[in-house]
C-alpha cells in the first residue's frame, strides 16, 4: 500500500508539470485549431535556457523562470506571426507537418550549437528528499509542483477575469463570432501561441533539475502533451489540468506495477482507449 | 470560360507530345539504372543509390495511403520495423535466409497493419495522425522491452548472410553492394508499378474518392474502413520490404533506427517535399533528400566550403562546421518541410506541374 501511495504522490507531483505542458497545447489548439507538434521542442528550449542561465550566470533554475517565461513568450509570438499565422486555413495535415518541420529545425539547431551530448543541471537540492508519513518526496519535484500550482492559478485568473483572457476564451469558443464582437482575433492568436510556448518552456525549466537535457528530449513530451489534451478534451483548460495529473499518476503507478520500461505503453494505451471510446475527452463536453 | 466555349480551339495533336518524351526519358533512365553497377565501381555512389531506392520504396508505399487515400499516417515506422525485425531475427537466430525472411516480414507487417487499421481508421483528421503515432510508439517501446525476443536496446547484428545458390549455381555471396543495388532497384520499380496500377484502377478511384470527401464516398456505397484497410495493407507490405532490405543491407538494427518516430516523419517528408498523390513525387523527394542529408552527414559540404575557400579549415568557423554540421543533417529536412508547406504545398512535382500548366496556357 505504501508503494501505491508513494507512486501516487510522485505521480501527482510530476503531473503538475505535465498539466502546464497540456494547458499550453490546449490553449493553442483552442484558439487556432492548430495542433502544435513542436510543443516538446519549445519545452526543450526552456530546458536549455534554464541550463545556460544556471551554468553561465549561476541563477537557480526555479528563479530563472522569470527570465525564461517572457523570453519564450516573445519567441512563441514571433513563431506565430511568421509561420503559424500563414497556415491557419491550410489542411490540418499541412499544419501538422509545418509544426513538425519547425520542431525539427529547433531540435537540430540546438544540436548544431551544443552537440547532442547530455547535459545535467545539478543544484544542491537536486537529489535531496523529504520523508513524510513514510513517503519520500523529492525536493525539486515539490518546489516545481508548488510553482506549477501558482502559475496555474494565475493563468486561471488571467483567463477568467481579465479582458484579454476572456477575449482568448471567446476566440477559442467561436473564432468568427469573436471577430464580429470586435475582438482582435489575430492578436489573440499571437498571445495564445506566446502563452503556450511560455508554459511549455516553464515546464521545461521546472523539470530541468531532475531530467537529462538533450536536443531530442522534446518529442517524448510532444506525445505526452497530446495524450494529456486529448484526455482532457481538446481545447479545455480544466481538462488539460486534470489530464496532466492523471497522466502523471498513470505513468508512475504503471511504472511501479508493469516495470518502468512499460510506463509509456500504459499511457499510450490509455490514450487510444480515450480516443476510441470518448473522443471528446474524459472531461470534455461532446462537441458535434 | 464562355469565350473559350464559343470559339473552340482546334485540337492539334502535338507529336511527339511532352508526355511521350517524358515517358521515353523515364524508360531510358530505368534501363540505364540496370547497367550502372557494370560501369560504376565507386562503392559510395552505389551506397547512395541503394539508400535512394530504399527511400523511394518507403515514400511510394506511404503515398498509396497518405497521398491517394488521404490518410496521413505518421506511424509508418511500425511497418518498416516489423519487416526489419522479422527478417533480422529469423536470419540471426533461426538461420532463415533473408530472401524467405522478407516475405515473413511482409506478413508480420500485414498483421500489424490489421491491428493498427482496426484501431486508427475509426478516427479522422488530426486524431488519426495522433493515433497512428501512438500505436507505432507502442510497438517501439514493446520492442525495446521484450529483450528475450528482440535483444532490446542493443539491437540485432547479423554476422553472416548465407550465399544465394540457385540450381547449384552461386548467384551471389553478398560481399559487394551490387546485389543490394539490384534488389533495391527491383523493389522501387515494383512499388512504382503497383502505384501506377492502383491509380488507374477502380481501387484507385475509390481511394481518391475517400481522400476528396469521405462522407460523399461513403454515401456512394464505398466501404470506408474496408478500402482504407486495403490501402494500408498495400502500403504496409511495401514499407516492410524497404525495412527488410535496409536491415539486411546495413546489417544492424535497433528500436530507434527502424521504429523511431524519426523514421515515420522521414517517410512523410519524402512525399511532402516531392509531392504527395503523384507517382513521381516520392522519387523526386528521395533523389533530392538522400544525397543532401548524406552530404551533410559525411561532412562533404563542409569539405566543399573549405576547398572553395569560403571557410578556412583552421578558422573557428571551419572547425565548428566540421564538428557540428554532420550531427545536424536532419536540420535540412526541417527547413525543406517548412519551405515546402509555406510556398509549394503540392510539393516539387505539383509546383513544376503548375508552372508548366501556366506556361502552356500563356
Amino acid at each position: 500500500m505504501e508503494i501505491f501511495f508513494q507512486s501516487l504522490i510522485s505521480g501527482i507531483l510530476i503531473g503538475g508539470v505535465y498539466a502546464l505542458i497540456g494547458i499550453g497545447l490546449t490553449i493553442i489548439f483552442g484558439v487556432m485549431r492548430v495542433i502544435n507538434f513542436a510543443h516538446g521542442e519549445l519545452l526543450m528550449l526552456g530546458m536549455y535556457a534554464t541550463y545556460f542561465l544556471h551554468a553561465v550566470f549561476h541563477i537557480d533554475p526555479f528563479v530563472s523562470i522569470v527570465i525564461t517565461i517572457p523570453l519564450m513568450f516573445l519567441y512563441g509570438a514571433i513563431l506565430q506571426k511568421i509561420f503559424i499565422n500563414r497556415i491557419l486555413d491550410a489542411l490540418p495535415q499541412n499544419q501538422i507537418l509545418l509544426t513538425i518541420g519547425l520542431g525539427l529545425i529547433m531540435s537540430n539547431a540546438v544540436m548544431l550549437a551544443f552537440t547532442s551530448d547530455y547535459k545535467i543541471l545539478t543544484t544542491t537540492y537536486s537529489s535531496s528528499s523529504v520523508t513524510l508519513f513514510g513517503i519520500s518526496l523529492s525536493t525539486p519535484l515539490m518546489i516545481s509542483f508548488a510553482i506549477t500550482a501558482v502559475i496555474t492559478a494565475a493563468l486561471y485568473w488571467f483567463l477568467l477575469k481579465t479582458d484579454t483572457g476572456q477575449a482568448i476564451r471567446a476566440t477559442a469558443q467561436d473564432r468568427e463570432a469573436a471577430r464580429l464582437m470586435g475582438i482582435n482575433v489575430k492578436r489573440m492568436s499571437i498571445i495564445a501561441f506566446g502563452l503556450g510556448s511560455a508554459l511549455a518552456a516553464t515546464a521545461g525549466a521546472l523539470i530541468s533539475p531532475t531530467y537529462y537535457i538533450f536536443p531530442q528530449v522534446g518529442s517524448a513530451f510532444t506525445l505526452k502533451a497530446f495524450v494529456i489534451t486529448v484526455l482532457g478534451g481538446m481545447g479545455s483548460v480544466v481538462g488539460a489540468t486534470l489530464g496532466g495529473v492523471l497522466i502523471g499518476v498513470a505513468e508512475s503507478t504503471g511504472g511501479v506495477y508493469f516495470g518502468s520500461g512499460w510506463k509509456e505503453v500504459v499511457v499510450f494505451v490509455l490514450f487510444l482507449l480515450v480516443l476510441l471510446f470518448k473522443p471528446a475527452g474524459l472531461f470534455g463536453k461532446s462537441r458535434t | 470560360m464562355m469565350e473559350a466555349q464559343t470559339i473552340p480551339k482546334p485540337i492539334i495533336p502535338r507529336f511527339p507530345s511532352l508526355k511521350f518524351i517524358l515517358r521515353a526519358v523515364a524508360v531510358l533512365i530505368v534501363a540505364a539504372l540496370f547497367f550502372v553497377p557494370n560501369y560504376v565501381e565507386d562503392t559510395y555512389i552505389l551506397h547512395m543509390m541503394i539508400l535512394i531506392f530504399i527511400n523511394v520504396v518507403m515514400g511510394s508505399s506511404w503515398n498509396i495511403l497518405g497521398g491517394y487515400t488521404g490518410q496521413y499516417s505518421v506511424g509508418h515506422a511500425a511497418y518498416f520495423g516489423a519487416g526489419a525485425y522479422t527478417t533480422m531475427l529469423l536470419l540471426q537466430y533461426k538461420q532463415v535466409a533473408p530472401w524467405y525472411g522478407v516475405w515473413v516480414g511482409a506478413a508480420a507487417a500485414l498483421v500489424v497493419a490489421v491491428i493498427i487499421g482496426s484501431i486508427c481508421f475509426r478516427l479522422r483528421g488530426p486524431y488519426f495522425v495522433l493515433a497512428s503515432i501512438a500505436v507505432a510508439e507502442i510497438f517501439r517501446v514493446a520492442t525495446l522491452n521484450l529483450k528475450d525476443i528482440t535483444n532490446g536496446a542493443e539491437g540485432v547484428l547479423i554476422t553472416e548472410i548465407p550465399p544465394l545458390v540457385i540450381g547449384g549455381r552461386l548467384i551471389t555471396d553478398w560481399a559487394s553492394k551490387v546485389p543490394f543495388y539490384y534488389i533495391g532497384l527491383v523493389f522501387a520499380l515494383l512499388i512504382i508499378g503497383v502505384t501506377w496500377l492502383v491509380r488507374n484502377s477502380k481501387l484507385g478511384y475509390y481511394f481518391q474518392a475517400i481522400r476528396e470527401d469521405q462522407d460523399a464516398a461513403h454515401s456512394l456505397g464505398i466501404g470506408l474502413t474496408f478500402y482504407k484497410n486495403v490501402a494500408l495493407a498495400i502500403s504496409a507490405i511495401f514499407t516492410s520490404l524497404a525495412g527488410s532490405l535496409y536491415a539486411v543491407y546495413v546489417g544492424f538494427i535497433d528500436p530507434s533506427t527502424v521504429l523511431g518516430l524519426d523514421v515515420s516523419v522521414q517517410i512523410v517528408i519524402i512525399c511532402i517535399i516531392g509531392g504527395i498523390g503523384t507517382i513521381t513525387g516520392p522519387v523526386v523527394g528521395a533523389v533530392l533528400l538522400v544525397p543532401l542529408s548524406e552530404a551533410l552527414r559525411s561532412n562533404m559540404i563542409t569539405d566543399l566550403l573549405i576547398k572553395v575557400g569560403i571557410v578556412g579549415e583552421e578558422t573557428r568557423m571551419g572547425l565548428f562546421l566540421k564538428e557540428h554540421l554532420s550531427q545536424a543533417h536532419v536540420l535540412i529536412y526541417g527547413i525543406l518541410v517548412v519551405v515546402t508547406i509555406l510556398y509549394m504545398p503540392a510539393g516539387i512535382v505539383g509546383f513544376v506541374r503548375r508552372m508548366t500548366a501556366r506556361k502552356a496556357r500563356a
